[in-house]
């Protein structure tokens, strides 16, 4: 590999973002980590270097011909295309979706580290299935695992650690370690803390330019820029909510949720079972388990969203499930993040009316709210540091600021039951905190039962006291 | 079985024709109330049956499914559908006779033979639902009296009725009676219960009757949505590779373009699509429908008056009982095609270049919808039926030849589209075969030359004006703005 030149280039991603004169050099066998803020181009620049994005002026040379990359970005995009790949709609024949071993042969150039890998990750077991039943985290894994057999010259790793559970995460570590040595390698990383110590350069973004490339082994530099990268984040106040809602109060003496021997399967394929889980107003929960131990599963039982809580005896917010209740007499008492709604909010609609769908618990708006709504709304706004951009579209945004908003529509009712599930994903050091700090108020001030599922064993949240945790499935 | 349509007098055709009107959202305030607590059996687990099962059960009804024997036993994608699907399936025997209301949802062919077996076993003042009535209409299925008849229909395809509902919206959807199976003046209220149950009720409720649904989708099918498409598609495709554009060009620009231009149109009808041209250009494709319009009127009408007269129907069910002869004969000609063996170049086409360089098939477009619209009203139909029969549902049909070209899209649209497509398709092409002499690349392919960029004033306000105020764009304003009360469309 020669050394990649990026030389005052301009590159343009979209209407509203461009990376803006970047000047940088990666010589053979660095490891350079890239931070900054959610929105400040940091993705945008790895994926530069994958090929993306319109040069409009200055230039890149030196690009090797094997290049990697694994991002948030690249793995919606694998689910969209295996998501193509199904014409049921017109065609009418249910599809069964592409076998993890047939997406790893594909794009395989070297079958005996491919089988290393495979079993090192411990994707054995999921070979046979369909890619589109792997969890967030194995689909992660399975990405990781691609780029890694590929021999690239150079492999780019966006936000590499998230959504891996504590094991996976060790084994990543311990594969770039020996990757190192022949590969340049280039993380783009929110947590300061995850910076591997095998790291030899650091560079921040901000607002798309570059503007700090310090060396790992100059203390007071490094130091200097963790602050940067801090936020204060002691002055937060949750907007108030709407009082007169019409949403029948629930009886408070009732669980909030109880589900007696769940159990899911699919075919032949059992995520759990005898799963029983009571939640009582206040008690604030946190789940936890590895990839694909049946979390997302579960969650969907309480909110409707899979349909086997036809077949569960589930009890929610006074209904039990499957007598004559509507999924929207469920879903005013939810508020809801997860990856999987952030991967539907697919239609085009602004900032500020994603805010305001989660009085309706509709993707997108479809009802006019009140001017109290309105109101409520623009503080939320105002919270996430957001009130200039209330009426850009909100598909334009970078993937953590949609987070952010999707995070803010789930409280913006201040719901009986709020539902995270892993809301910290892909959102930068800054941003984590602020969403940290706004659950741990929401738990200590509002009437809101918090169930808060993650990997993070650092993202402990005041106030969270109990705790479920699902074993990986047999 | 007789035509139900022709058995009518004149007096009760035109006024079950002109049935459609859009109905005031305060009139679902009871919303599935009507249902609650009644079982709902749905016949049939494909694309229809599934999603509005799906969404019905969600909204907190009583649904279950009853399959032929066959598909039970063999476990057939169908019954996989159901099970997967956490629903009770049993057969005919088992679960029509507790039903109160019987979702008829197996393929529009297959209806006699369904019904015929079904309407025996279900109960006393039962309810049975259709999709579409060409069964009621064409066949004139008889059912016995004492059963309330409906019809509720999504004009979208399964999938989309699903996603629009669990987004908290739905699809328009068009509900009717069938006045003759009434008999406790119960069937409005039910078919309203169910549109609300599907989500239908948030995007848009069209009261019409039976004989204004058969008819207007039948014409809209056969003709701009499907048969337009088809012929232009060849057209457009052939054109191009003998004035020596690239095949794999052509071919992407056609297969895309389709769904490209139609987007715009989708978003602010025809004005919207033709405002995406320059102003030169624009008033080439403006000029370019007219003269497409005085050579295919002729054609559109006698689509009309063969699908008035039954003679369309007729045909196509001698087809049927001849094992489809002449349907899959011309399924495999279309297969043939050049178009449809054309590899696509890799080379990227940009959005707005589909509609520089394809300024023919905006041309053709607006020439087929406002035909269709024209020529629907014109017999009687009212301007909000033939507007979704036409322009409504072309964004579909493109956005499945964008996916999958020809062959493929006349395989999965039904039976009646398909067999209807193919008469309008082989009549079209030698009518349009000396207009199509006279085009060149600057219409398709290449784009009007940079010199061209003036316009007479004048003539650009005549052809704004013109095009601003037909009435499909009209009636098209009004219907989008009631289904985007906030900022969605369509
Ligand atoms: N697709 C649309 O966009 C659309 C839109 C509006 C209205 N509609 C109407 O909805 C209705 C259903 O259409 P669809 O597109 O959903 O059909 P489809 O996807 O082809 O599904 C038909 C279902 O009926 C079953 N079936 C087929 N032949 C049968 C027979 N002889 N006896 C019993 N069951 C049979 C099939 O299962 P097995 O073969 O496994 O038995 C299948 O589950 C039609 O009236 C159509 O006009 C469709």
């Amino acid at each position: 590999m020669d050394t990649i030149c990026v030389q005052q280039c301009t590159a343009k991603f979209n209407a509203d973002f461009s990376l803006d004169a970047i000047t940088w050099n990666i010589e053979p066998g660095q490891c350079w980590v890239i931070l900054g803020a959610n929105g400040s181009g940091k993705s945008a620049l790895g994926a530069l270097l994958a090929g993306e994005g319109e040069i409009q002026s200055g230039s890149l040379t030196g690009l090797p011909g094997r290049v990697s990359i694994v991002s948030l970005e690249a793995q919606a995009k694998l689910i969209q295309a295996e998501r193509d790949k199904d014409d049921s709609d017109i065609t009418d024949v249910v599809f069964a979706g592409t076998l993890v071993e047939e997406m790893l042969e594909e794009s395989c150039v070297d079958p005996a580290l491919l089988a290393k890998l495979v079993q090192r990750f411990n994707l054995t077991p999921l070979l046979t299935r369909s890619f589109r039943h792997l969890s967030t985290g194995e689909t992660r894994k399975l990405m990781l695992v691609q780029a890694l057999a590929s021999h690239p010259e150079l492999l780019i790793l966006d936000e590499p650690f998230e959504g891996l559970d504590v094991r996976a995460v060790e084994i990543l570590r311990e594969c770039l370690v020996e990757q190192n040595r022949s590969t340049a390698l280039l993380l783009i990383l929110n947590r300061f803390d995850e910076i591997p110590d095998f790291v030899t350069h650091m560079a921040l973004l901000h607002q798309g330019a570059l503007v700090q490339q310090i060396a790992a082994n100059d203390p007071p530099a490094v130091a200097q820029l963790a602050q940067l990268l801090h936020l204060q984040t002691s002055d937060i106040r949750i907007p108030e909510m709407e009082t007169d809602v019409n949403v029948a109060a629930l009886a408070p003496d009732q669980p909030l949720v109880e589900i007696r021997n769940a159990r899911i399967a699919y075919g032949d394929n059992l995520v759990f079972e005898h799963l029983n889980w009571r939640i009582e107003p206040g008690q604030h929960w946190q789940l936890s388990g590895p990839n694909g131990s049946g979390k997302t599963c579960l969650l969907n039982l309480i909110t409707g969203d899979n349909p086997q809580c036809y077949n569960n005896d589930i009890f929610v917010f006074g209904y039990q499930r499957g007598q004559g209740e509507s999924i929207w007499d469920i879903k005013q008492h939810i508020g809801y993040v997860s990856s999987g709604l952030q991967w539907d909010y697919r239609v085009s609609v602004s900032v500020l009316n994603v805010i305001l769908s989660g009085f309706y618990d509709s993707i997108g708006l479809y009802q006019t709210a009140s001017d109290r709504q309105q109101e409520i709304a623009r503080q939320w706004l105002g919270l996430l540091g957001m009130s200039q951009r209330a009426g850009a579209s909100f598909q334009q945004l970078s993937f953590g600021d949609q987070r952010l908003l999707l995070i803010a529509r789930a409280m913006v009712k201040h719901p009986p039951l709020l539902i995270l599930d892993e809301p910290c994903l892909g959102l930068d050091d800054m941003n984590r905190q602020l969403v940290l700090a706004l659950i741990e108020k929401v738990c200590a001030e509002t009437d809101t039962t918090v169930v808060y599922v993650n990997h993070h064993a650092t993202d402990r949240i005041e106030g969270i006291d109990h705790y479920l945790a699902l074993d990986q499935r047999s | 079985m007789a035509n139900y349509f022709n058995t009518l007098s004149l007096r009760e055709q035109l006024a079950q024709l002109g049935k459609c009107e859009f109905m005031d959202p305060a009139a679902f305030s009871d919303g599935v109330s009507v249902l609650k607590g009644k079982k709902l059996v749905v016949i049939g687990c494909g694309s229809q049956g599934l999603n509005q099962g799906l969404n019905l059960r969600d909204s907190g009804l009583d649904v279950s499914y009853t399959l032929r024997d066959s598909a039970i036993k063999e476990q057939r994608q169908s019954w996989k559908n159901a099970t997967d699907n956490g629903f009770t399936v049993g057969t005919y025997a088992e679960l029509i006779p507790t039903a109160d209301l019987v979702l008829n949802l197996t393929p529009d062919k297959q209806h006699t033979a369904v019904v015929t077996e079904v309407v025996p076993l279900m109960k006393k003042n039962a309810c049975l639902a259709y999709s579409h009535g060409f069964n009621i209409v064409e066949e004139g299925m008889q059912i016995r009296d004492d059963i309330t008849v409906i019809m509720v229909a999504p004009k979208c395809p399964g999938t989309e009725v699903r996603e629009e509902y669990k987004r908290g919206f739905g699809v328009p959807t068009l509900i009717a009676v069938h006045e003759k199976n009434d008999p406790q003046g119960q069937g409005l209220a039910i078919a309203k219960a169910y549109a609300a149950g599907t989500g239908g009720h948030k995007a848009g409720v069209l009261m019409s009757s039976f004989i204004a649904e058969v008819k207007s989708d039948l014409m809209g099918e056969q003709t701009i949505l499907c048969g337009m498409l088809q012929t232009g598609s060849l057209l457009c495709f052939d054109k191009m590779v003998a004035q020596g554009i690239a095949p794999g060009y052509a071919s992407k620009l056609v297969q895309y373009g389709w769904e490209t231009v139609t987007e715009a149109l989708k978003y602010g009808g025809v004005t919207n699509m033709l405002d995406r041209l320059s102003n030169p250009a624009k008033i080439k494709a403006f000029d370019l429908a007219a003269e497409l319009k005085d050579i295919m009127r002729p054609l559109y009408h006698k689509h009309m008056d063969d699908i008035m007269s039954g003679a369309f129907s007729s045909g196509m069910m001698q087809d049927w009982a001849n094992d489809d002869v002449s349907l899959l004969g011309w399924r495999k000609e279309t297969g043939e095609s050049a178009f449809e063996n054309a590899t696509n170049t890799d080379e990227e086409i940009k959005e707005q270049e589909y509609f520089d360089h394809g300024i023919l098939m905006v041309a053709m477009v607006k020439a087929g919808v406002e035909l269709a619209y024209e020529t629907m009203t014109a017999a009687g139909i009212k301007a909000e039926s033939a507007y979704y029969e036409s322009l409504h549902e072309t964004p579909l049909i493109a956005n499945t030849i964008a996916r999958k070209k020809l062959f493929e899209m006349n395989s999965t649209i039904s039976d009646t589209a398909e067999y209807g497509c193919y008469l309008y398709n082989h009549a079209c092409l030698p009518l349009l075969a000396d207009f199509m002499a006279g085009m060149n690349t600057d219409v398709i392919g290449h784009g009007l030359s940079l010199q061209d960029t003036g316009v007479d004033n004048q003539r650009l306000i005549e052809v704004n004006a013109a095009l601003r105020s037909h009435s499909v764009e009209i009636i098209g304003q009004t219907l989008r703005g009631y289904m985007s009360a906030m900022k969605k469309i369509v």
